[in-house]
Parts: structure tokens; sequence; C-alpha cells
């Protein structure tokens, strides 16, 4: 059930890059509206797949799924941010360490941020939830049975 | 490729004795590296996976290695130079896609290592969909991308090799191919993953060293912007120079396609002790993010610089890097990093040359139901054979050269990342499935490719070729499997669906 939702998280995603691409074939150019579908679509994939790669067992715990979820609400958060407030990168810029707001909001919201939780979030979960000695002895197992 | 071509701009003084001696050095470990990694290679699984045997710390400095092309040096920095932080969507996802190359592949690829033991990504295709069609495929994929790849990587190598030693563009060339071509053909991948470590610590060092320069030069990150910003409103925007929709639709392929790119995924196949994977997002998050800050900040100081008048502007936005370091940073620095510039042109055809030798020596002829006897010579012979062709490609194609590396990146990414990243994690995926996307995405991206190389075509602004056939593959992919949902688990061997359930 959970693999099926995060697939269909996944398809969603992938329609509204699609519809975002198709917006810019119209005639006269795309609308804002597009860049609204490749951002919250981008940070859709992301996040669907990387839930789908940290699944085990049709289940995906804690650490994993706030990874993922805060990954997608990082990710599409600061792109809307960047979509949503005025422009203000000319000489009154407001710099906010070291470059104007709407820039450093992307660039250190998508750049940095994640950077700074997912790494953690894979160590924590890997002893529990991603890899353990038992899974090792049970890949190892079905090799031997298989060549056996 | 039109990014190293600048290079020569700055011939003469690449060849200060300093630069000169820094480069010599770079060689001599590298060829030291190489007669030491040849006696350890006896077979072919130390030839093409080092054994199995890389520790946890050098397969992450390798991956990130191979991963920062010449591009993070010269045409990234350039391309920011030119469209300001819209380059940057670029790199903007290695925040995210090194724990999720981790979470969706490293633990599959290298548990398929320990199952059947596996030497080649289009093997771990063909053993999750039990299919030498979907192997056979996605080798041919792989080498239309690499040999285009290693062309251009040769040809820029032997224009930096030309600038520093004057030895004409088409003796750089050689030399270059006979450089990589002597280690990888002798000690194969361990020879590259070792060269790869030395070489990722050089451009390491080399990107800290010169981003403390830009930060000095520029007055820190706020005296760049406030220079930037008092004469042009969008450079530092959100997107840059570039349509919101081209930005982003950079990251959208930047970030998934990260996980179709085989040089890295290969690399997964290699580490000892898959349990150490635990610190691969952690090392290799910390390696990529030190080795971008020049990919950064460079190409801002530059237009910094201009704006404020201080330098005029350059003929050439490639020229930024190698224009900083000669004006900016003392000759030692330079010579550190050309020698990146020279570490990550060969370390990323190091990588290609492996992955092509095995596609032609092991998984073309699986695909076809036969089996090479000596797969460690014949390793070596079509490592060999595909530097020439790379070489003659690179010497005599012209703009060829430059259209063959375009679309590398968006082959890779639309043919393997179905098939391999979904497909690894998913079993309602299908054979038909995988063969179709991986199908796709080859039909579509030579084709779009091409139409546009040659403008019969081209796509709308915010639309590119690789973004398209990436989500077109992806597509066909699930509706594909939808379709032949029936015939899922009756293509999935037990011990795979091990290796996808743990």
């Amino acid at each position: 059930m959970l693999t099926r939702l995060i697939i269909a998280a996944f398809v969603l995603s992938c329609t509204a890059i699609a519809g975002a691409y198709a917006l810019a074939f119209l005639p006269a150019g795309a609308p804002p509206l597009a860049a609204w579908g490749l951002a919250l679509g981008s940070a859709g994939v992301l996040a669907a797949v990387m839930a789908l790669g940290a699944a085990r067992h049709g289940r995906l715990r804690p650490i994993p799924l706030a990874a993922a979820i805060l990954t997608f609400l990082t990710v599409a958060g600061a792109f809307a941010a960047a979509l949503l407030l005025p422009p203000n990168e000319g000489k009154a810029a407001v710099l906010v360490l070291g470059f104007p707001l709407r820039t450093a909001i992307v660039l250190y919201g998508v750049g940095v941020v994640p950077m700074l939780f997912l790494p953690v979030a894979y160590a924590l979960s890997f002893d529990d939830d991603t890899l353990t000695e038992a899974d090792l002895e049970r890949v190892r197992r079905a090799a031997r049975e298989r060549q056996a | 490729m039109r990014a190293w071509l600048l290079l020569q701009a700055g011939a003469p003084a690449m060849r200060h004795p300093v630069i000169l001696a820094i480069a010599v050095g770079y060689f001599l470990v590298v060829g030291a590296i190489g007669v030491w990694a040849a006696r350890r290679t006896r077979n072919a699984r130390d030839f093409f996976v080092a054994g199995q045997g890389i520790g946890i710390v050098p397969l992450a400095i390798a991956a990130m290695a191979s991963t920062l092309s010449g591009f993070a040096f010269i045409g990234g920095p350039g391309l920011v130079y030119s469209v300001g932080t819209g380059a940057v969507f670029l790199v903007l996802s290695a925040s995210i896609t090194n724990t999720l190359g981790a979470w969706v592949l490293a633990k599959r690829m290298r548990l398929l290592g320990e199952a059947r033991g596996l030497i080649t990504i289009p093997d771990a295709i063909a053993a999750r969909f039990r299919s030498p069609a979907a192997q056979g495929l996605s080798a041919v994929a792989m080498l239309v991308a690499i040999v285009g790849y290693m062309a251009t990587n040769f040809l820029a190598l032997g224009l930096v090799i030309d600038a520093m030693f004057g030895t004409g563009l088409s003796l750089g060339v050689w030399l270059a191919m006979l450089v990589t071509l002597s280690y990888t053909v002798t000690g194969g991948i361990l020879a590259g993953v070792y060269t790869d470590l030395f070489e990722g610590l050089v451009k390491t060092v080399a990107s800290v060293t010169v981003f403390y320069f830009v930060l000095q030069a520029g007055g820190g990150m706020a005296g760049i912007s406030r220079a930037i910003t008092a004469v042009d409103a969008t450079f530092l925007g959100p997107w840059g120079k570039l349509p919101a929709l081209s930005a982003l639709s950079l990251f959208f392929v930047f970030g998934l396609g990260s996980l179709g790119q085989p040089h890295i995924a290969h690399k997964y196949y290699m580490l000892k002790d898959p349990r150490r994977l635990k610190w691969y997002p952690m090392l290799m998050s910390l390696a990529m993010s030190l080795t971008l800050l020049l990919y950064v900040g460079v190409g801002l100081a530059m237009r910094a610089k201009v704006a404020s008048g201080a330098l005029p502007p350059l003929v050439r936005a490639d020229d930024a890097t190698p224009a900083f370091v000669l004006a900016f940073t003392p000759s030692a620095v330079a010579g550190l990093v050309f020698a990146g510039v020279i570490a990550a042109g060969m370390s990323t055809v190091n990588s290609f040359m492996n992955i092509g030798a095995a596609a032609l020596t092991h998984d073309l002829p699986r695909a076809f139901g036969r089996r090479v006897g000596n797969e460690l010579r014949w390793g070596r012979i079509w490592t060999l054979v595909l530097s020439l062709v790379a070489v003659v490609v690179a010497q005599f194609s012209g703009t060829l050269v430059a259209f063959l590396g375009i679309f590398g990146y968006g082959l890779f990414a639309s043919t393997l990342v179905p098939a391999l990243a979904i497909g690894l994690n998913w079993q309602g995926a299908t054979r038909e499935g995988a063969v179709a996307s991986i199908a796709t995405g080859l039909t579509l991206t030579l084709m779009l490719e091409t139409l546009a190389y040659f403008r019969v075509f081209s796509l709308p602004a915010g639309v590119t070729v690789s973004g398209l056939s990436l989500l077109l593959s992806l597509l066909v992919f699930f509706a594909v499997s939808w379709f032949t949902r029936a015939r899922a688990a009756s293509q999935l061997d037990s011990d795979i669906r091990v290796v996808m359930e743990v």
C-alpha cells in the first residue's frame, strides 16, 4: 500500500512537470503557472524517490519518513518563496548571508539546508532501518540457496 | 568543450615554472599510483570493480571526483559569470542527491554485488528484470554517451596540456590519452579509484583555497553582491539571467538524473564493507560542497570585478577561472587549480574508459547469450580501442565533439533512471517497462538533440531535451509496467527480491 502511494506521488509529480513543459509550448510562452509545476514537481519526484529507496517491507520508519517530508517542504517552500516574494535584487537589495533575500532563500534553503539534515538522518537510521547484519546475512543466504 | 578552448587564452602565463612543476608533480603521482595498482590487478573482478575492496573514504572522494568533471572548474564558473545564480541550478541539488543516491542505489547495488557478483550497471538491470535485451540496450546507450564524453574530455585535456607545455593541440590530445590510458589499461578501476582519490583531494584543496581568495578579492560575499546588484538587478535574482522555468528544469534534470550516472553507480559495487555506507552521504556531501565553492565563487567574483570597473569584461565567459587565478592568486595556487582541471578531466575519462570497456567485454556479449573467455585481457583491449576511437573523434570531428559531449548526462539519465533507480526499488516494475523506457530515452535524446543540432527543430525556452527525455522515459516506464503488471512477480528471482526487500 505504501509503495503504491509513493509511486502515485511520483507519477503525480511527473505529471506536474509534464504540465509545466506542455504550457511552455503555448504560443505566448510559458505562463507563471508553469514554473510552479516544475518547482513542486521537482521537489515531489526527489522526495518520492527518496521515500521509495528508504522504504523496507512496505514500511517507512520515522526518520526516513521525516527526511523525505522535510526535503519536500524545504525544496518546495524555498522555490515557492522565490516565486511569491516581490523581486528586490537591485541597488536597494537587502542582503541575507551575502545574497539578496529571494536568492538567499533558494541557495541556502535548497543548496545547504538539506545537506545539514539528510546525511545525519541517513546515518542515524542506518543501523536499524537501512542495513543490519541480519539483512546482510539474509542476502548471503539467498545467494547461497540460488547457487545450490 | 567550448569552455576548454578558452584556456588557450591564458597559455603564456600558464607556462610559469611553478605551475609547470606542480603539473609535472601531479603526473608523477598519478603514474606511481598506476604502477602500484597494476601489480594488484590480477583478474576481471579486480579490473572492473577493484576486487570489491575499496574503503568508504576513497570511495566517497573518488565518487565526488568523477561527478565533478572539468566543467566544475572551467565551464561552470564561466556559466555563473554569464547567467548568474541561474547557473547554480546545475549543482543546487547536490545537497540532496548524495543522500538520495545512498538510499536509492548504493545499498541495492552493493547487495547485488554481494548476491550475484555483478560488475556492471547493465548487469544490475539484467539481473533485476531477467532481461538480456535490457542489458544490451542499456549497454548501447551507455556506449554512445561514453564515446562523446571521452572525446570531449580528451580534447579538453589536450588543450590544457598544450597551454601548459606548448605541445600543440594534436600531440596534447594524444598525450592526455596515453597518460590516462597507461594507468587505466594496466591498473583498471583500482588505479582509477586511487587516482580519483588523489585528484579529488587536489580539487578540494584547490577549490577551498581559491574561494578564500575570492572572498578576499571581492570584499566578502556581501561586497561581491553589492558590486553586482549596483549595476544589474537580475544577475543575482533567484533564477539569475535564466527564465524560472529553465533554472527549475536544470534542477529537475540534475537532481533526479544523478541517479542514472553509471560512473557513480558503478562505484557502489566496489565498497569493501557495505555497512560502512552509513557514512557515505556525510563524506560525499562534505567533499562535494567544498569542491563546489570554486564553481559558485569565481564566476560571481569576476562579474563583481567587471561590474565595479576593476577589470574589463571577459572576451569569453569561460576565461573566468584562468583569469581569476592568474590575476588574484599566487602561482602555486594557480598551479594547483590547473592540476585540478587536469585531474577533473582524467578522473572522468578513466571512469568512462572502464565502464565502456565493461559494456563491450561483458554486457554486449551476454546480451547475445555469449561469454568472453578472458575478460581481463579483453577489458584491456577494449579500453585501448575505445580510447583510440575517442581520440580520433576528438581530433577529426570538430563541433561534433561538443555535440556528443552535451547530451551525455541527459542520455544516461533518461535511459538509466527508470530501469535502474526505480526498477531496483519497485517490485511492480516489469521487463517490458524497463526495455520501453530505455528505448524511449535513447531514441528521444538522439533524435531531439540531432534535430536541435542541425537547427531543424528547437524546443521552447525552459524545456530541455534532457528534461523532456527523462520525463517521457519515466512516464513510459510507469505506463508500460502498469499495463504489463500481471507479469511483474514472475520476472523477479528470489535472491533479487531479497535484495529489494532489505
